[in-house]
């Protein structure tokens, strides 16, 4: 609206501005207050809180950079950092995999579609927290997984899912994955209602094999969708908390440790805010650092 | 993006349950945002959350009139993580319950707790309780705590699945080991314990095998931070609790507290170092059948130690009503309170006050007491005895001892670094 109205060559238009009413000013400084109170001044608190040592009583004490020094020396951030990294990885490309194919097999109209679209996304309905309570009975050393397990003659692979450091982070994630498929599965066939089935159908008759069609026609005109996916996923991964709370508080002894749980613990446990603000603080460059590298990659290709 | 950090703020602040208030007392350094308006309904934060007990202290605090009183009662491994943030918000629940001892002393050194001295003098509720007692609610020369109601642990057993399996109640090491090894051939669990989501139950046995070895007066200063985790005492302990890790059962580590016990009824699982409180989570017609030890003496010229943690309830600095929520407390330390809720709760919990008739408790109760009557020294138990934030890094350590026993003393030293980072702050 401002870059229109200060168009010099249009008087018409600035006298429009003029007219504004003064109470939309007022709707619009409400939000604004709002945001600026409750997303801005928080978050810059947590920054300055990084550099302080602080129980939540009194007043905080600097102390420079030493929160981020004991991070780095910190084993159970490392760790976490690596389940981090393992959870971005295993539940983005799960999630999008699963979703993308999920999408392609349910895009075609056929009998019962809706029901199977619909069977497949009901899981993003429950909460976090709820899936994870589901998900641990199925877990439980004599719950629905291994019993599965023993009936089809499989019981070396009987686990205590969560309870074993090996397999307790992988066992959330397949929860998380579970749920989350469901979501992207929606995002992409909204992305191949917007594809043009002509071009499809004009490949298929150039006697392109169903790859070529996909990698080639669909592939390319889901960008847009992309961009939405790839967002929405390393935001999911780097803020997920509840599932991992609800289902193994970060146990056994950290193995399914991630950042969010480490900063909740030191934070609302142990009361170390000043610590617990320095792992948010990385949260949050590690949310930056990949967001802005991939908007400039996706802004070069698009100016390609 | 600046967004993440507000869904983050957005969902703790609906696991916490805090409110915006506490929300932005926890941004806002030195923020102490001092509402003028008096609020006249109290709130009693209750981590009770078992059932019998939960509906034992909803009848107790229907009975009190005096103010309105509003019963909110949370999981109780989501209190006990979130209990920093509750005292710690700018709008505090006025009373809620907890332990005595080193863990309530520890959050009135934060500045957390009520000064409740005047209800332990003169005509006040507690005046008449024990010296120890008064002791075990006294912090920095001041009385911060409340206790109502304490229980004692033991080894509980069905005395038809011993009887059944042959076998007799241990009195010593041997034998207690004797009896795991003749259980185990019978291809039932010997030993029982939930450490799933409830790691910390990991601690009884260390608390316990440190009492029979090391003594009450080093288990204390132990905690205290005093001597090392990975010290040559603790070693000992640590090579006992090894020779039981094979004999417990290995389901146990998917298991709450509470879900161990379900092992103990079916006689799937032999013995349970529990406290009373178990006895709630027991099926009323096998609790007759139900029955407890002492867990075994190691070195007899130790003096006999056991624990006997103490519950009750403290009040918030921060209380916009405190006169109401001393009121509140003097009403829940009254014996006519106390009976009541020790009856409803069917917790086998044993009463502070001397005025409560205990003839009429069941037999284990009974003997629950001469037990405790017979010790020499009494503890609390590991978190009781220093403080929350320790007792993770012995859930921690504890719980990878129980999967890797055989790198007990790399665990041990993680432990004492852990240790010393917490008790250094």
């Amino acid at each position: 609206m401002t870059a229109v109205a200060t168009r010099p060559a249009s008087p018409g238009r600035v006298r429009r501005r003029r007219n504004i009413p003064k109470v939309v000013w007022v709707f619009l400084a409400v939000p604004a207050v709002v945001e600026l109170a409750m997303v801005f001044w928080p978050a810059l608190n947590s920054f300055y809180l990084s550099f302080t040592e602080w129980n939540g009583l009194g007043a905080a004490k600097p102390v420079g950079l030493d929160n981020f020094k004991e991070l780095a020396s910190d084993e159970v951030f490392r760790g976490a950092l690596q389940n981090n990294v393992i959870w971005a990885i295993g539940f983005g490309g799960l999630s999008v995999l699963g979703g993308l194919a999920l999408a392609l097999a349910l895009n075609r109209p056929r009998r019962g579609v809706g029901l199977y679209r619909s069977a497949i996304y009901l899981p993003m309905v429950f909460s976090l927290a709820v899936t994870g309570l589901f998900w641990r009975v199925q877990y439980q050393p004599d719950g629905t997984i291994n019993t599965l397990l023993g009936a089809v003659g499989l019981e070396s692979l009987e686990k205590q899912w969560l309870a074993d450091p090996d397999t307790a982070l992988y066992a959330v994630l397949v929860a998380a994955v579970w749920r989350q498929v469901g979501y992207v599965m929606v995002l992409y066939l909204a992305g191949l209602k917007g594809t043009d089935p002509l071009l499809d159908d004009a490949s298929a008759v150039d006697g392109a094999t169903a790859w070529q069609r996909f990698r080639f026609v669909t592939w390319p005109q889901l960008r847009g969708v992309n961009t939405v996916v790839f967002a929405v996923t390393v935001i999911d991964s780097l803020r997920t908390f509840d599932i991992v709370w609800a289902m193994t508080h970060g146990g056994p002894y950290h193995s399914s440790e991630l950042l969010s749980t480490y900063m909740f613990q030191q934070g609302f446990t142990f009361l170390n805010l000043g610590y617990a603000s320095a792992i948010a603080v990385v949260i949050f460059a590690l949310a930056l650092i990949f967001i802005i590298t991939y908007l400039v990659r996706a802004t070069k290709e698009e100016a390609v | 993006m600046i967004s993440a950090p507000l869904s983050r703020r957005g969902f703790l602040a609906g696991l916490g349950g805090v409110g915006v208030a506490g929300l932005l007392g926890a941004c806002a350094t030195g923020s102490d945002e001092g509402s003028a308006a008096a609020s006249t309904t109290l709130t009693l934060q209750s981590s009770l959350s078992d059932p019998d007990p939960k509906a034992a202290l909803t009848k107790v605090v229907e009975g009190y009139t005096k103010n309105k009183t509003t019963l909110n009662t949370i999981a109780i491994e989501t209190f006990r993580a979130q209990l920093p943030t509750y005292l710690n918000s700018g709008n505090p629940p006025d009373v809620l319950t907890w332990y005595a001892g080193s863990v309530a002393r520890d959050y009135s050194s934060k500045g957390f707790l009520l000064d409740v001295s005047d209800l332990w003098t003169g005509d006040g509720p507690c005046a008449k309780f024990s010296p120890a007692l008064k002791e075990l609610s006294t912090a920095e020369g001041k009385q911060i705590f409340v206790p109502t109601n304490y229980y004692w642990w033991g080894v509980f057993y069905r005395k038809s699945a011993f009887q059944e399996w042959g076998v007799q109640v241990p009195k010593t090491w041997d034998e207690f080991i004797a009896v795991c090894k003749t259980l185990k051939g019978k291809g039932v669990a010997p030993i029982s314990m939930g450490t799933g989501s409830t790691p910390w139950v990991a601690a009884a046995w260390f608390d316990y095998l440190n009492l029979r070895i090391n003594g009450a007066e080093f288990h204390r200063e132990l905690l205290a931070g005093q001597h090392s985790f990975d010290g040559a005492e603790v070693k000992t302990v640590m090579d006992h609790y090894r020779q039981l890790v094979e004999y417990i059962d290995p389901k146990g580590r998917s298991y709450s507290f509470q879900d161990a016990i379900t092992p103990l009824v079916s006689k799937k699982a032999g013995m349970y170092l529990i406290g009373a409180f178990a006895t709630s989570a027991v099926p009323a017609d096998a609790l007759d059948d139900l029955d407890f030890f002492r867990v075994p003496i190691i070195d007899p010229n130790v003096p006999v130690a056991e624990e006997a943690p103490t519950d009750g309830y403290f009040a918030s600095a921060k209380t916009r009503n405190p006169q109401g929520a001393k009121d509140l407390l003097a009403y829940l330390a009254s014996a006519p309170a106390q009976q009541q809720f020790i009856e409803l709760s069917k917790s086998g919990n044993l009463p502070t006050s001397a005025e409560v008739d205990t003839t009429k408790f069941s037999p284990l109760v009974q003997k629950g007491i001469t037990m405790l009557n017979e010790s020499k020294a009494i503890t609390q138990f590991f978190n009781r005895d220093s403080s929350d934030e320790l007792q993770t890094t012995a859930d921690t350590a504890l719980t990878k001892f129980l999967d890797k026993p055989g790198d007990v003393n790399k665990i041990l030293a993680e432990w004492q670094a852990s240790a010393k980072k917490v008790l250094g702050s």
